[in-house]
Parts: C-alpha cells; structure tokens; sequence
C-alpha cells in the first residue's frame, strides 16, 4: 500500500466515522422515537416497534434476550407501579418472531419478588407467551466493573451481563428524588447488594448504570402512569390513563419524553441534563425525530 | 407443608392443628370460648375412646419421629435402655394436670408441650432454616464448580419450598427438639412415653376403648419379651397388668410373641382396667403448683405495659386475650413472605415465650399480605380482609435525627418514603438546614412522620440505608389492638381504602 493511499483511506475514514450515528438510521427511514397512542397496550407497542423499523432491527437470529421490566412493587396493573404486562408480553412474542433463542424476563423488586411477580401479572403474561420468568437468584450477583464516575463496581445480577441482547422496558411514575423514575432509574431493578445506598448520589448512580448495560432498545410504558405518591402509589387516583408507549434506540431521548408525559420539561430533571452533558443521548425533544401517531 | 405461591391466598394448612383435642380443650379453657373449627379434634376423641391410642402410633407426625429415631439408635446399637424398674410414664399425667389447671387461671401452655406445636415450631423455626442453611453453602460450591445449570434448578427447588431461613432464636428451639430425640437413646419413644400432654390426655380417654390385648395362656411361655420389647412402656405381661392408655397399637408384642400367642380381639363389653397410676397426693400437689405458677408467670410488667418492641402481627387479639389463644406453633413465622415473624424471647413475658412478634430488622409486614391471619389454628390472630388489615396499626415509626442521613449530614436519601406502602405516604418531607463540619449549611429534604397514616408496617426500618440501627424504626405503640398503648389522644383514621 502507498502512503498516500493509505493516509486518504484514513482521512475518509475517520470522516464517516464522525458522522452522527443518526445518519445511518435515517437511510432506513425509522424515527429516533416511536410515541405510539390508543387503545390496547399491546397493539400500540407492536405499532411503536414496527414504526422503529421492526424487531428484528434489534434482534438477531439466535438472540439470548433478556428483557428488564419494572415489577418492583406488589402492586396491581391498575395500580401502575409495575410495567404494564401486556406491553411486556408483546415484546416477548415480538423477540420471538425476530428469531430469538431465549426470552428471559427479569426484575429485582423492592417487595418479596414471588409475589410482586404475581400480582403485577408479569409472570404469567411473559410466560404464556414463552419466556422464562425466574426469580432474581442471589448465585447470580456478581461484582462487576462499571467504570462509571460514581460507581466504580457493583453487585449485578448476571442474567443482565451473560445475554446478547437488553430491553429496557420501565413505566413512567413518579419519584420523590429523581421526580420521575423513568428508564435509567430502572437499573436499579437489576443490581443487588446495599442498593438503598445508592439514592445518596441516585442521578449519577443511575446514569453509570444505564450506560453500563446499554439496552438495544428501550420501550416505555407510559399507559398508565403514576402521577403521586410515587414509586408505588396505591390509590387509583394517583394514576393516569395516559395509553403511549414510546420506544427508541437513545435511551436518553426515550426518558426525555417520558417527561413530557408529566408535562415536565426535560432540562428540569438532573439526571436528563448529566447525561445529555456526558454525551449519552439527545434530551431536545424538538431536535429528536419524534414520529408520534394514533391509532 | 405450608406453601404460598405469590398469591394472597393460602390453604388451610392449619388443619392438622384443629385434629388435636389437647390444644381445642386449653384453649377452650383458657380463652372461655368454644370454637367450631375445632371440631375435627372430635373425631379423634371418638376414635380414641373406641380404639384406644392408636392416633399416637399410626398418625401422630410427632410420634413417628420418636419411632424413627428410636429404630435408628437401636439398630445402630447406640440404644443403651437401662432397668425398667420405673414408672415414669406418669410424668405426662401430671404434666397434662399442671397444663389443664393453670389454664383454667387462663394461663395457656399447652403450646409449649402439645406435640404439634412442639414439632412445628421446632420445624420451621430451626430444622428447615438449618437444611436451608447448608443447602445453601452447598449450591454455592456447586455455582463455584461453574455447575450453573445445577445450580440453577436447585435453587428453584428450595425456593419452591418457601423457608424462612433467619430466626431469633433457632439455636435454643433447635437444641431442645435434638435433646428430645437424643433422648431416644435411653428409651424408645422417650417423649410419648414420659412427656407427651396429648398422649396422657389419649391415654385417660382411651381407658375404655374395645380393643383390648389378650394373651393365649395356655400358648404363653412367661418368656417376658414382650414386655421387654414394648416401645411404650404397657407391659403386656402378665395379660392383667396390661396398661391401656399407655399402649400405642403398634403390635410389636404380637409380631415378636415366639408362640403367637397375644392378640387384640375387639370386645363390645369394655371393661375397665386400673392402669394410670397416679398419686392422688401428688394430683393435688401438681394443681397447687399450676395454681401456683400464675403469678410467678405474671409477675413481669407485659400484661400492664407493653414492649415496645412487641409488636404484633396484624389481626392478633389485646394482649390478655392473644396469650390465652396463642398455641407457639409457629404456622405465622413459617408464611410470613418477609420472615419478619419471629419467636419473643422475653418481649412478652413469660408467658409468651415463643409467641410471634414483627422484628423489623429482619422482615416487614407486607401491605397486601394477609396470609398469618389465615392460618393461625386457634384465631389468636384473626382472619381479616386486606382491607380490614390495612385500617389497622400494629405499631408507629419514628425518625431518628441523629442517625438519618438528611437529618443529620443534609444529604438525599429517601429511601424510607419511596418505599412506605400507603397512599398518602405516612412519610413526608421537610427541608433540612444541616450544618457542616466547615461551618457551610447543606440543604435536603428529611422525613417526617404523619402518625395518621402510618400503619407500622416497619418496611422503612427495613429498608433504611443504615442498616446496624436503622435511623426509622417502629414500637408497638399506637397499635389499634390496645387501649393502653396509645400515644395521641385522637388518631384520625384514614376512611377511604385504598385496595
């Protein structure tokens, strides 16, 4: 190869390397965000990922998945603590018909797990679409390097680690530290040891989680969502009907709408603002390509 | 064994407890009441004043154990029987006389010595937590060998079987219950013999029963084995010296007979065979003792004040009355999906030793959880709704400013309000002003407590990041079941429900 040749091929290298990721994805034509409304839980989160290009735009042939609910509380759907289980049952069958190999669906609630695994009617809706439900097993924790800027290591159960594939798929609620609990908050769910801990720096913690497991896709449930006494309500006058789900790759920008389901602008939340800083994802929704539909 | 799958709803898995007359009868007694759902232990009244004890050979879960063991120390020749030259097996008389006396006084210790009770709480309390314990360290050798798969469907299986593996005080229950079975070595069926209250309350129903042990005199060769082979302790030779209500129906004395010469021919005309024998003198001295002992029990100031840190499972009746019911069976601690139930020491008095209390440290009481008043088999704790459950206070918690992080370093932690289950949180938030080492003033928002909504469910305490002595913790007061122990002069309860 000649000099010249080669410092060219760098030089157009690096240039397409340096072109936002975005570019790619608008040679398929799919938006950064899917803000689906109606009806049914289920029809509007297969709308959501149909309108993202599909799922097997994020699943492969052979695909070990696991998917990350909120099932932290013992709580009923209509209670809107725990993601809606519908929703959850569609991506199973959505990774399934992708081609997965195994859909694992998994969460390590604040409540005894066995019965917020039954009344939040996750178990059973994953299941009866095929995908494995297990308790979080304490054999599983393992302390694992995040590299973050304030968690250095954590106990992590290795359900998430051992996987090819992560989806994120929290509910919007309310919380009385981060205001909102949205998608990033949701790695809490996934990490053991003294996590209570962790509300002492609870914006950073959750970002260095978030970007540690890095899901291929992020859904959020957002219909129904939790509008007082946050994170786990309790009365049916905390929760709103607000039936969207949005879903995206950039799951910054997917936390950044969740907000605007609470009429909350995104720069108002701490840990949007960090993490935009950090450069982790979009939090300007007029800058994000929001394709937003009824149906 | 009792399990609960996740869901708020548990068979009656107290059943077994409503087929024993002993408990029905104290309780009866003790508490002046009469409960239908004892009824079954009619049934084994009726069996046993017609067939004798033959619940103690052949049912008994208690007196199986005793069989097993005493079967295994013989054949491992560890057995050492020494001279029966005793009559020890009057000791369960007079225990049984000690027992029904003092509860007369509504003094309830039946659940100490019942045998049900006894195996139960030895079971949930100290034998499973301690296999739970080893199984334990053992799937975590066999995730060390990289076996994940194995490991895997074993811990499934032993979450499946749903042990509480932390108790207060499994050591000493568990001690007891292997003293008990080392007592085998000495005498097969050591506690049936000499302890066991329900046996001895067997035995005096039992004295009429039709199926009486006959032996063919002119088959028998006075060889004594059969005597010398009674597990029980009933001297089947000579045929008159016979003792009814010790004898358990096993049949050995039949099987092992070198002439076949003893049988047990129903007979419709029972007759009567002076066997219990017992010291009307020392019947008399029992009694005094069970009278006796009331006071020494009552000495202590629980009935008068209550233990802060006794608190109650949800639905337990006024102190007074849940110690005249309470049987320490242990069927609360063992669903309890958060193991906060757990044996009193000495919380309770005397008296109740081993009676269930919440200790927060450990567990919580769950919001939708109503599964320990399903089970309870003497309704010291009473069934409730969820709704019922959730309108009533076992107890209040506090804030400890001098431990909580807010309070006392002006940093965010809010931990104790995410997780405080009712609607609206009976934890709220005021802004700190804590002033720093260096003089500057950090601001957070801290918890307060609204005593109006707070139930005391102690999942705060629980869950406080600071874990040796958590900075929110609870005390009994302020619980719906007492009038005494109250701390504001008009609590508004919360109407709406919000299940």
């Amino acid at each position: 190869m000649k000099r010249r040749v080669f410092l060219k091929d760098i030089a157009i290298g690096s240039l397409l390397l340096n072109i936002h990721p975005k570019v790619y994805a608008q040679g398929t034509g799919s938006p950064d965000v899917a803000l689906i409304q109606g009806e049914s839980p289920s029809l509007i989160t297969k709308e959501a990922i149909t309108t993202l290009g599909g799922m097997q735009r994020f699943i492969s042939k052979g695909d070990k998945v696991i998917i990350k609910p909120n099932i932290g509380w013992d709580r009923t759907p209509e209670q809107a603590a725990c993601t809606n289980p519908e929703v959850v049952k569609t991506l199973v069958e959505l990774c399934f018909d992708a081609g997965a190999k195994e859909v694992k669906v998994m969460d390590n609630p604040c409540n005894p797990a066995r019965r917020t695994y039954v009344r939040s009617g996750i178990q059973k809706a994953a299941k009866s679409a095929g995908a494995e439900v297990p308790l979080p097993n304490d054999h599983h924790l393992k302390k694992i390097p995040i590299h973050g800027d304030s968690l250095k290591e954590w106990e992590i159960y290795s359900d998430f680690v051992e996987t090819d594939k992560i989806i994120n798929v929290p509910i919007a609620k309310t919380h009385s530290l981060s205001r909102l609990t949205l998608g990033m908050k949701n790695w809490l769910g996934a990490v053991g040891g003294n996590r209570n801990q962790l509300h002492q720096n609870l914006d950073l913690a959750m970002i260095d989680l978030a970007a540690f497991f890095k899901p291929v896709l992020t859904v959020m449930d957002g219909y129904r969502i939790l509008l007082r006494n946050g994170p786990q309500g309790g009365r049916l006058s905390d929760v709103k009907l607000h039936k969207t789900v949005a879903a995206g790759v950039d799951y910054v920008a997917l936390d950044a709408v969740g907000a605007s389901f609470f009429d909350i602008k995104p720069e108002e939340l701490r840990f949007l603002q960090i993490a935009k800083e950090k450069g982790h994802g979009e939090i300007d929704l007029e800058k994000l390509i929001i394709e937003k539909r009824t149906i | 064994m009792t399990r609960f799958p996740g869901e708020d709803y548990i068979n009656r898995v107290e059943i077994f407890f409503h087929f024993d007359p002993l408990l029905a009868l104290v309780t009866f007694i003790s508490s002046r009441m009469v409960h239908i759902f004892f009824l079954p232990a009619v049934l084994t009244i009726v069996v046993t004043f017609v067939l004798g004890r033959v619940a103690c050979g052949w049912v008994c879960p208690m007196g199986s154990i005793q069989q097993f063991f005493s079967f295994l120390f013989k054949k491992t020749k560890l057995h050492r029987p020494k001279k029966l030259e005793d009559n020890h097996t009057v000791w369960k008389y007079y225990l049984l006389v000690f027992i029904l006396v003092s509860s007369l006084f509504t003094l309830d210790l039946v659940g100490i010595f019942d045998p049900f009770s006894f195996l139960y709480r030895s079971f949930v309390v100290s034998v499973m937590p301690a296999l739970s314990y080893s199984v334990s360290s053992f799937i975590g050798a066999i995730y060390g060998l990289n076996l994940l798969s194995i490991g895997d469907i074993l811990v499934q299986f032993f979450e499946n079987l749903d042990i509480n593996a932390i108790f207060l005080q499994g050591l000493l229950i568990g001690m007891i219950f292997v003293a008990i079975i080392l007592f085998n070595l000495s005498r097969e069926r050591f506690w049936c013999r000499y302890i066991c209250p329900l046996g001895a309350f067997l035995g005096v129903i039992s004295r009429w029963n039709v199926l009486k042990l006959k032996i063919n005199t002119e088959k028998c060769i006075d060889c004594n084995l059969c005597s010398l082979q009674c597990q029980m302790q009933a001297d089947p030779y000579p045929n008159e010296k016979w003792k009814s209500p010790e004898c358990d129906y096993c049949f050995t004395c039949s099987a092992i007979c070198p002439t076949n010469a003893i049988s047990f021919p129903g007979k419709m005309a029972p007759e009567s065979i002076e066997s219990i024998d017992l010291s009307r003198r020392k019947v008399v001295l029992i009694s005094l003792l069970g009278i006796l002992a009331i006071p020494f029990f009552r000495i202590s100031p629980a009935r008068s004040r209550a233990s802060e840190k006794l608190i109650r499972p949800p639905g337990a009746l006024p102190e007074a009355k849940f110690l005249q019911k309470c049987v320490k069976c242990g069927e609360c601690m063992k669903v309890c999906p958060t193991n906060a139930l757990q044996p009193a020491m000495a919380e309770a008095g005397p008296e109740g030793l081993w009676t269930p209390m919440l200790v927060m440290e450990i567990g919580y009481c769950e919001y939708y959880c109503s599964l320990c008043t399903q089970v309870c088999p003497t309704g010291a704790i009473q069934e409730l709704t969820i709704p019922q459950k959730n309108n009533l206070k076992i107890g209040t918690a506090w804030v400890n400013k001098d431990r909580c992080i807010p309070w006392k370093f002006g940093d965010p932690c809010i931990v104790c309000e995410e997780h405080c289950p009712v609607s609206p949180k009976a934890i709220k938030f005021i802004t700190a002003n804590v002033e720093q080492p260096d003089g500057s003033i950090k601001s957070a928002q801290a918890p307060v407590m609204d005593m109006a909504t707070c139930t005391g469910c102690g999942i705060c305490e629980n869950k406080c990041p600071v874990v040796d002595a958590p900075a929110i913790y609870v005390t009994s007061v302020g619980e719906t079941r007492s009038d005494r122990n109250q701390v504001l002069l008009d609590i508004i309860q919360s109407g709406e429900d919000p299940y």
